[in-house]
């Protein structure tokens, strides 16, 4: 049927910021939904916090929202915009919370809007359990047993009749936030309390737990006539008990016989049409008993999802967008397959390989946290891999993730030895079982340890649950493994002997050379040059929707080590651009967002642009950002691979982030034109003494500092400077293992610990600048022309990692002279460094002096946020500047310094890490982003705050609880606040401070000193702002409580005495008047219009 | 033990030989479902084929006599890119190893099964011959041509029935007749779960003797196409148009289509697989369907057949998927009406009982 021509105004609801259990797979869905409603030639208005997306770009939607994602918000921008739907499936579960909240108040019939893509009976008959479980009982499909509660009382009961172990499921939460799995009446009473708090209507899900069953995924379409496709099967490898988002998928499924896909079909096609989808989408999951084939269903997501996008990438079929155009109302077999180009979205897809996703944690951030897997989503990004086998995928896997790791072990990273192995001691042997036994990042890792042991698949498979099927394979290398290591050399200067079958069996079976090169004890370039000398070269295949049926117009491709290549490599001019890998904190949807802007960049040129990335959430690997798109770890190996086919004009590493980045020296030495700043200078920018000869040739100041390689020359430095000095690694990503440290005990751990993490580089140490104002500056030069894109001021106080920082733009405290210093300083570098591209230059300001506390010559996570701030597309000019464009001829010479407000705040995951401390430091902690935007600070602030899920009071009881150096400070917020309105308590300390300074407040006891505390109060639901400030490393037990509490009962907070100011100049603003909402495009016009005045 | 897969134009895959040790020959042709190995091998209408699937990993939930879609495997080879060493599925009951020789067919595994793909997909579906024997191409080619000279296929008179058997319980409402092409058992189930009783008979059953146990319809079964049996079967069912209901499914719905006076046609390549889409003239409805043929009905020759009308064709490339003649109670279908799963029939069979009436 043809599109609807009753509708003409869509509005679409992003995701907002990103959170662990939601990604950026919601910036893939949502800009091909904004494309295919423009295609469709719909007015499309888009609403989301998250400035970091390509879908709040400007030109991707007719009118642009970045406003926090609250129903207020969304009311005033109903009633500017008066869309006549909402499309509320593409926005992850927070757009369609937010969309289902406005459906049951009422607002959409108020304005007259409709609901496309699932009517709020869908979306309550999927997201509502009571509700589900009746539609799936009414079809005829098993459910576990379950019951629901509203109240721990009645959950006990539930629960206690089902019998343990007990799964519990919070309604409307993402990611399963505050699921979890009870094995005793005690759990069940912790976790219920839990549950309840995390969900937002106040209900959990007791159910039956299914825990080691398979875990079975299908993704379904329907259109408004019920034309019903399924899109996918997947398999967890990990079974039930571990959450979807965390573990290790395989597509299509692979251990299902005919008639059990064909009953899993005709159970999606039911349970499709029963929930009442009629144009989109929908996440089928079902838990299987390997023992007898019982299915009973899990879940359904009535939207697009992680899955649906990974379905997606793994398939071909554009998930998001063929939905789009279902919910307008067009059917399926009117949608073109723009893969194939010749075929109608009215198929199945089918493929003829295998896709194994895994997921990056970053346990390593939060040590203080539990290093097992759940129910509750911790996950901070995944990757994808595809192999012609299991093994070769699983193998291509490993190394997407960013873990330093090279394939299935050998690789000389094991953290057991051989050696070790060989004669395992009883507890090497128990630990290895209990990481099998226990989900847990690692224990793929430990498999290998345990079939090396001589551990069964059988055991193997009693410990973990996963199917033998995969366990077995895990095997197959194993053994190929000590094959190979069969010709190992003695010494590494002698030639390779490995037979050439072997050696193509490992490449097909997914080996790395690496992994070889350990293994012969060899070099992994001498494992390459033996390679290519005997003709054994990766060849790339299509992922084409059809398995090669049909002559596919725009399939990506993938290596493996088969007969024929089927690259499409033209003659034309291209530039491959290096790819982010998965999201991970430090490493997020930023540097994806100017990826792509390369690849538009690069087409508006007229060159052709060659993707290289392994991370199905993003928009990069949509098959329409470039040219060409390689599906691909981004290792040495696999890089040069692509550039040996390809032979590019050139190489763009500087959007990507640290991962290419790290990839730019070796891939000059291989004879790689690296475009932009060279890769000489980009050493010196990382290099701590070459860096700081440059700084003292350009005569800038610089904390005193120096580097070390041992504990000894550590210690002798940091008395050198005095403390507290700042250590970190050179060459990591996010301020890995970064600590500011006040003595030498604390000294010697961390340098320990930062040692593991740099390897062979050494380790850096400043001087600490305390109370110090951070800025970060970007900037775009062409070699000879250098404009700044924009100062942003910290507002934390030094030493809490840029990344986590609130930052204000333009700067709001800073004097002329001081910013005089900072351009001054930021053109030397530029002009030194010889920038091509972008560079993103660290101060820290104290006492109007300014020093440079880093220079990283590539594009930083804000490039994205000053680019929506200040209307340039930042990194889209620097690629035309890699290209050899220059700035003036692009028409961006001079600094824009808007009259509007804007504030990127950080979002953080400490909900997924129970027990973890709650401060910010110089480690990066935060996982995504958000702006706001408004005419002055106060006001922006605040939306950034709204927009981070801080639910500002504007009445009630503010808890304060400071250190003694804050102690002066707090006394004039303090003043305000109770100017506001509100009633401080405050702990004895800070208590006499403000007394003494005639601010009245009501004392608590210390959680030590008795009942009732601060954390009866917060249960109570009694405080409405938390203002503590740390006082030490090793922070003290209540402060550790207070903040747990804090995010249990999601209650807003500040850590720092700025970020206290901020929040309480913005209440007075939020008090005085309700906030306004202006558009992207209007804050731009703006721009525009005073720069031609 | 290598093993060679070379097709009839000299182009050659490499391998592992496994199953039977026999040298084969036989069209290969693909198949894009990720599961249904076994069912594959056991469809009578691939008898004498080598199979590829497309599908990399095969074996993988091993086998069970359950699935079997008739009493044996009939594909002469059958070339994988992986063969799984072992199968994890609660209830498979033995290997594909055990499983394909103890059923006499050649195997290779480690075929660059992908490149086959786009091969045949180029150049069209061609004989091929799997041999561990070590014979120069040359050899092998010539084996190939004299094959493809004297080979009349002749399978049908294997595969049927020899004898009329009955299916079910007599006291069902409704006695089918089914000419045995080489029917499938997921068929036979779904009549099973319609209450149906079913004749089987033998494919050359004359129409009189069809017509004498009175049965409420026919229905001619899928099997092998190019058959040197099919003419007959067509003959014979000239003379039954418009005294019964029939179904012709696949290959009979191709032999009913001939029936009535249409053209058959070879395509390139072959629609097999479990992802077709067809759809209803005039109507954004559309189905996907399993199929499994290598032969079309030409649609010209069917539009001018009087009384029958095309009622669904294939979504991508229009060829004829369903006819129907209201007048003759006829119903043809170019697919397989699977089972949707569980204990439910294709929607194909509701029809067609609705014309028994």
């Amino acid at each position: 049927m043809p599109r609807r021509n009753d509708i003409k105004k869509i509005l679409m609801i992003g995701s907002g910021p990103i959170i662990i259990g939601q990604a950026c797979e919601f910036d893939y869905s949502g800009s091909q939904a904004c494309k295919a409603l423009r295609e469709e030639g719909y007015f499309t208005i888009l609403v989301n916090s998250n400035p970091a997306t390509i879908m709040t770009d400007p030109d991707m939607a007719d009118v642009t929202y970045i406003e926090p994602l609250t129903a207020e918000v969304l009311e005033e921008i109903i009633k500017k915009e008066r869309p006549d739907a909402i499309l509320p499936t593409l926005g992850g579960q927070t757009g369609l919370n937010l969309a289902y909240f406005l459906m049951k108040e009422g607002i959409l019939k108020k304005y007259g809007v409709e609901s496309i893509g699932a009517s709020v009976e869908a979306i309550s008959r999927a997201e509502d359990r009571l509700l589900f479980k009746k539609a799936m009982q009414e079809i005829g499909v098993d459910v576990p047993k379950s019951g629901i509660a509203t109240s721990v009382e009645e959950g006990m009961r539930i629960g206690l009749k089902i019998g343990f172990p007990l799964i519990l499921r919070p309604a409307y939460c993402l990611g399963g936030l505050g699921g979890a799995t009870a094995y005793n009446k005690v759990e069940l009473e912790r976790f219920l309390q839990k549950g309840l708090a995390a969900s937002p209507v106040h209900q959990i899900l007791v159910e039956q737990s299914v825990l080691g069953w398979k875990e079975i995924e299908f993704e379904v379409m329907r259109d408004s006539v019920d034309n019903v496709i399924m899109i996918t099967s997947m398999e967890n490898v990990d079974p039930m008990g571990v959450h979807t988002g965390d573990s290790i998928v395989v597509a299509p499924a692979q251990t299902l016989t005919t008639q059990e896909y064909t009953d899993f079909v005709n159970l999606c096609k039911k349970i499709i049409r029963k929930v009442g989808v009629t144009g989109g989408g929908v996440n089928i999951q079902f838990a299987q008993n390997p023992g007898n084939g019982r299915i009973v269903i899990i879940e359904v997501n009535p939207r697009l999802s992680r899955s649906s996008a990974l379905a997606s990438k793994a398939t071909g079929f554009p998930i998001a967008r063929v939905a789009t155009k279902l919910a307008v109302g067009l059917t399926l077999p009117e949608v073109i397959n723009q893969i194939t180009g010749r075929t109608a979205s009215f198929f199945e897809p089918t493929v003829d390989y295998c896709v194994f996703k895994i997921c990056r944690f970053t346990f390593e951030k939060f040590p203080q946290a539990q290093r097992v897997l759940n129910t509750s989503m911790k996950a901070v990004g995944e990757a994808m891999s595809i192999g012609r086998n299991f093994k070769e995928a699983l193998q291509k896997g490993i190394r997407s993730i960013e873990i330093s790791r090279f394939g299935f072990g050998c690789d000389g990273k094991d953290k057991i030895t051989d050696e070790m192995l060989d004669k395992p001691s009883n507890s090497l042997l128990q630990l290895i079982k209990d990481k099998i036994r226990i989900p847990n990042d690692e224990r793929l890792f430990f498999i290998r340890y345990a079939l090396k042991v001589g551990l069964s698949v059988e055991q193997i498979h009693n410990l973990s649950k996963i199917d033998p099927w995969f366990i077995d394979n895990m095997k197959q290398l194993v053994e190929l493994e000590k094959k190979i290591k069969g010709f190992r050399n003695n010494q590494p200067e002698k030639a390779i002997e490995l037979p050439l079958e072997l050696l193509k069996e490992a490449k097909k079976n997914g080996f790395s050379d690496r992994q070889l090169a350990y293994l012969l004890n060899t070099r992994e370039d001498d494992v390459r040059c033996f390679r290519k000398r005997h003709n054994i070269k990766a060849v790339y295949k299509l992922v084409d929707t059809c398995a090669g049926e049909t002559d596919a117009q725009k399939p990506y491709f993938y290596s493996t080590y088969e007969t024929q290549d089927e690259a499409r490599v033209s003659k034309n001019k291209k530039v491959i651009i290096l790819g982010g890998g998965p999201n991970r904190i430090g490493q997020g949807i930023e540097f994806d967002y100017c990826c792509c802007h390369a690849a538009y960049a690069l087409k508006e040129e007229g060159i052709e642009s060659v993707m290289i990335n392994c991370n199905p959430e993003t928009v990069s690997t949509d098959y329409d950002t470039s040219d060409r798109l390689y599906f691909e770890p981004l290792t040495l190996e696999d890089v040069l691979n692509i550039i040996d086919l390809e032979k590019p004009a050139g190489v763009i590493v500087q959007f990507g982030g640290q991962t290419p980045l790290n990839l730019a020296i070796p891939l000059r030495d291989a004879g790689v034109n690296i475009l932009g700043t060279s890769a000489d200078n980009i050493d010196i920018a990382e290099d701590r003494q070459r860096f700081k000869d440059l700084l003292h040739k350009l005569n800038l100041l610089q904390s005193d500092n120096g580097t070390a390689f041992t504990f000894a020359e550590a210690k002798a430095v940091a008395k050198k400077i005095g403390y507290p000095v700042l250590v970190r690694p050179s060459y990591v990503l996010g301020g890995r293992a970064m600590e500011i440290v006040y003595d030498a005990s604390t000294l010697e751990r961390f340098i320990t610990e930062a040692a593991s993490v740099s390897g062979e580089h050494p380790i850096l140490i400043d001087k600490f600048l305390e109370d110090a104002i951070e800025v970060d500056v970007d900037m775009i030069g062409d070699g000879t022309t250098f404009v700044i894109g924009g100062i942003m001021e910290h507002i934390e106080e030094a030493g809490v990692h840029s990344g986590d920082s609130a930052m204000v733009l333009p700067t709001h405290t800073l004097s002329a002279g001081v910013l005089n210093k900072i351009r001054v300083a930021t053109y030397k570098l530029a002009r030194e460094l010889n920038v091509k591209g972008v560079m993103n230059v660290q101060y820290a300001v104290k006492d109007n002096e300014v020093y440079v506390l880093e220079v990283n010559p590539r594009a930083s996570r804000t490039i994205p946020f000053i680019s929506k701030a200040i209307g340039v597309p930042l990194a889209k000019l620097a690629t035309k500047v890699l290209l050899g464009k220059k700035l003036k001829d692009l028409g961006f010479t001079r600094e824009i310094i808007p009259k509007h407000v804007s504030v990127k705040e950080s979002v953080f995951p400490f909900n997924r890490f129970p027990g973890v401390d709650i401060i910010l430091g110089p480690e990066m902690k935060s996982t995504g982003e958000v702006m706001g935007v408004d005419k002055d600070f106060g006001r922006a602030y605040i939306k950034s705050q709204l927009a981070a899920g801080q639910k500002i009071p504007t009445k009630g009881n503010v808890f304060i609880s400071v250190r003694d150096k804050d102690k002066r400070a707090i006394v004039l917020i303090a003043k305000k606040i109770k100017e506001l309105g509100f009633h401080i308590y405050a702990t004895s300390g800070t208590a006499v401070a403000l007394e003494k300074n005639g601010v009245a407040v009501k004392v608590l006891s210390k959680i030590t000193e008795g009942r009732p505390n601060i954390l009866d109060l917060m249960k109570d639901r009694k405080v409405s702002l938390v203002i503590n400030t740390p006082s030490g490393r090793i922070p003290r037990q209540d402060e550790v409580k207070i903040r747990s509490q804090v995010i249990l009962y999601n209650i807003p907070y500040t850590t720092t005495i700025s970020g206290a100011q901020a929040t309480v100049s913005g209440i007075a603003e939020l008090i005085k008047k309700d906030l306004q909402v202006k558009s992207l495009q209007e804050y731009h016009r703006e721009i525009r219009k005073a720069k031609k005045d | 033990m290598k093993a060679v897969l070379m097709l009839e134009d000299g182009t050659s895959f490499n391998g592992e030989g496994f199953g039977s040790e026999k040298e084969v020959i036989g069209e290969v042709i693909l198949n894009t479902a990720v599961v249904g190995y076994q069912e594959m091998m056991t469809d009578p209408a691939n008898a004498g084929k080598i199979l590829v699937p497309t599908y990399p990993l095969i074996g993988n939930y091993g086998i069970s006599p359950k699935f079997n879609e008739s009493s044996r495997c009939w594909i002469s080879g059958l070339a994988i890119k992986e063969k799984s060493r072992m199968y994890s599925n609660w209830q498979a009951k033995s290997g594909l190893d055990a499983f394909v020789k103890e059923q006499g067919v050649a195997g290779i595994n480690g075929v660059d099964t992908r490149t086959l793909a786009v091969h045949l997909r180029n150049n069209g579906e061609m004989f091929g011959i799997i041999s561990t024997s070590n014979r120069g191409s040359k050899e092998l080619l010539s084996k190939i041509e004299a094959f493809r000279k004297s080979q009349a296929r002749d399978f049908i008179k294997k595969i049927s029935v020899d004898k009329p058997t009955l299916i079910g319980s007599k006291k069902a409402k409704y006695k089918i007749a089914g000419l045995d092409l080489g029917i499938t058992n997921s068929i036979i189930r779904q009549l099973e779960i319609l209450g149906i009783v079913l004749n089987l008979l033998p494919y050359n059953t004359k129409p009189d003797e069809i017509m004498k146990i009175k049965p409420h319809g026919l229905i001619i079964s899928s099997g092998p196409e190019e058959d040197v049996s099919l003419e007959e079967v067509a003959e014979n069912t000239k003379s039954l148009i418009g005294r019964l209901p029939i179904l012709g499914i696949c290959t009979g719905h191709q032999v009913l289509a001939s029936a009535l006076g249409a053209k058959l046609q070879k395509m390139k390549l072959g629609h097999r697989g479990v992802n077709y889409p067809v759809a209803q003239p005039g109507s954004y409805k559309a189905e996907i369907t399993t199929q499994n043929h290598g032969y079309v009905v030409e649609k010209n020759s069917l539009s001018k057949i009087k009384d029958v009308a095309m009622t669904g064709y294939h979504l991508n490339d229009k060829t004829v998927e369903e006819m129907e003649s209201k007048k003759f109670k006829l119903l043809g279908v170019q697919y397989y009406p699977v089972s949707p799963g569980f204990n439910e029939v294709n929607g194909v069979f509701k029809k067609f009982i609705k014309l028994l009436n």
